[in-house]
């Protein structure tokens, strides 16, 4: 009898639970920020980096490994990807993504300290639907106010100089950071070499005199005691 | 009086350095292996003795400070103990912890002895691999504290340089520690301590002073010469106490204890952080 109408209340609190709504539906839409209405307010150029934000002896130092800018950053093999870099919502017709969760394509963008470490979420950074290109003229993620409109919500005092740290770091051992940011990858692995090299003739060395002194007493001298 | 059966090795001073840098290296290293490994129990437990996440880093930063600081110090004082009116000859004598062409020769030489191929050399005052630790803590702590003041710093830092500059600071700081902490923890402890004729501990960089016939077969070119110039007598010194020695023991295993405990930790953690 109280068997039945547990299993009962069970059921019809399985049902009550199938209506709500599924809990990682692309994290929602809480988020609407006063950055959204960025584009309201803007009045400039855009041409930050001359004349705005930093001086203009700066402007060399803050290029970013893997995004090539300049006169003609177009080229035929990567004008695919280099679209998509300036839409205004980057994610546009990509199918079913109003039910994906943003790891399902950028998981190796998950593993990095200002995510693992830090917890933050995408949303935190890259803002709410639509998401637009990080090369859109009006992103808050456009290399020429990112720090500004990203980064100074936590490091307040952020310059565009401070902006340009990869924050999704690639992994430097990669043969595609050779490509992506080759000085992190040649620096990582000269260390890497330096490390091993040390280690290679350290530790032989250690253990070798190890074994040698297991074998040999010590000499004693003359009138020493003999233990 | 007791009997002087012990050669005078360091000064106070420099055995001051030694235990502020031993003291401060256990201090980085843990609290940097507890914000390395934060996703483990194992690092979080360890950031829990200094106070969490944060408080680690607190505490990395002011140590890695004083670091830089006792640095400059150390500094100082080598430029101190030049003897400077026998400038730059006394930089290449037998007393010089700088590296000299007869290190090489007799880093050679007791390779061949260890494979049992040769005569042992017969060393001076500092043998090869104490000069090679000592270099390498040398060019350690300056390439550890500048990426580490940038990665602590990095609205400053950024100033001056790039801000892709922190990500590969922050690469070369985790490899270069990661160097000194491995080396020290196998390399140098096993020198000093377990190797037979050191063992349980040569304590040398406590109690300032190593035993004369000891010496004599370790290092006999440094007896001969201080014999020669008479000046032997004159650094003879009788040995600390027993208590004194016992001090000396229980505070070397415990910085042995340290060091293994955060080996073996951040060896075996290691595949379960995200680098």
């Amino acid at each position: 009898m109280w068997g039945t109408i547990g299993l009962l209340i069970g059921l019809v609190g399985l049902l009550v639970l199938m209506t709500l709504p599924g809990t990682a539906w692309a994290q929602g839409e809480e988020v609407a920020s006063a950055i959204r209405r960025y584009r309201d307010h803007e009045v400039s150029t855009g041409y930050y980096e001359e004349y705005e934000v930093k001086p203009r002896r700066m402007a060399p130092l803050v290029e970013i490994p893997g995004v090539r800018r300049g006169l003609f950053p177009y080229s035929p093999s990567a004008a695919k990807v280099r679209i998509r870099t300036r839409l205004a919502d980057s994610h546009r017709a990509i199918r079913f993504y109003q039910r994906a969760r943003c790891e399902r394509c950028h998981i190796e963008q998950t593993r990095d300290i200002h995510t693992v470490r830090a917890n933050l979420t995408c949303r935190q950074c890259h803002g709410g639907e639509p998401i637009a290109s990080i090369e859109h003229y009006y992103s808050p993620m456009n290399p020429i106010r990112r720090h500004a409109y990203v980064c100074a919500k936590c490091h307040e005092g952020a310059s565009a100089s401070f902006a340009s740290f990869v924050v999704h770091t690639p992994n430097p051992a990669d043969m595609a950071t050779r490509k992506s940011f080759p000085i992190l990858f040649y620096v990582f692995w000269s260390m890497v070499t330096l490390t091993v090299a040390t280690f290679l003739v350290a530790l032989p060395h250690a253990a070798l005199w190890g074994v040698r002194e297991l074998f040999i007493k010590e000499e004693k001298s003359e009138g020493e005691d003999k233990d | 009086m007791r009997t002087k059966t012990r050669i005078k090795r360091f000064t106070p001073l420099e055995r001051l350095f030694h235990l502020c840098l031993l003291l401060s290296f256990l201090a980085q290293g843990s609290t940097g292996l507890a914000r390395l490994y934060i996703e483990t129990s194992w690092g979080q437990g360890l950031a829990l003795v200094f106070g969490g996440y944060e408080a680690c880093r607190t505490i990395h930063i002011y140590v890695g400070i004083f670091l830089l600081f006792f640095f400059v110090a150390h500094i100082f004082y080598l430029l101190s103990k030049i003897n400077w009116k026998n400038f730059p000859r006394c930089l290449f004598s037998p007393d010089s912890i700088l590296p000299r062409p007869k290190d090489i020769k007799e880093s050679i030489q007791h390779v061949f002895w260890l494979l049992g191929r040769a005569e042992a050399p017969k060393f001076d005052r500092w043998g090869y691999w104490e000069k090679f630790d000592y270099w390498a803590v040398f060019w350690g702590i300056p390439v550890l504290g500048v990426t580490g003041l940038l990665l602590a710093y990095p609205l400053v830092a950024t100033r001056i340089t790039p801000g892709w500059g922190l990500n590969i600071a922050l690469w070369v700081h985790r490899i270069e520690a990661i160097l000194a902490m491995v080396h020290v923890f196998t390399i140098h402890f096993f020198i000093a301590h377990l190797r037979r004729h050191n063992f349980p501990m040569d304590r040398a960089m406590f109690e300032g002073s190593v035993s004369l016939n000891h010496t004599r077969h370790e290092k006999p070119a440094w007896v001969e010469r201080l014999e020669q110039e008479g000046k032997l007598e004159s650094v003879l010194v009788p040995e600390a106490g027993a208590g004194k020695r016992a001090l000396f023991l229980l505070f070397g295993y415990c910085a042995v204890a340290i060091g293994i405990f955060l080996l073996i930790g951040g060896l075996v953690n290691s595949p379960y952080i995200t680098w």
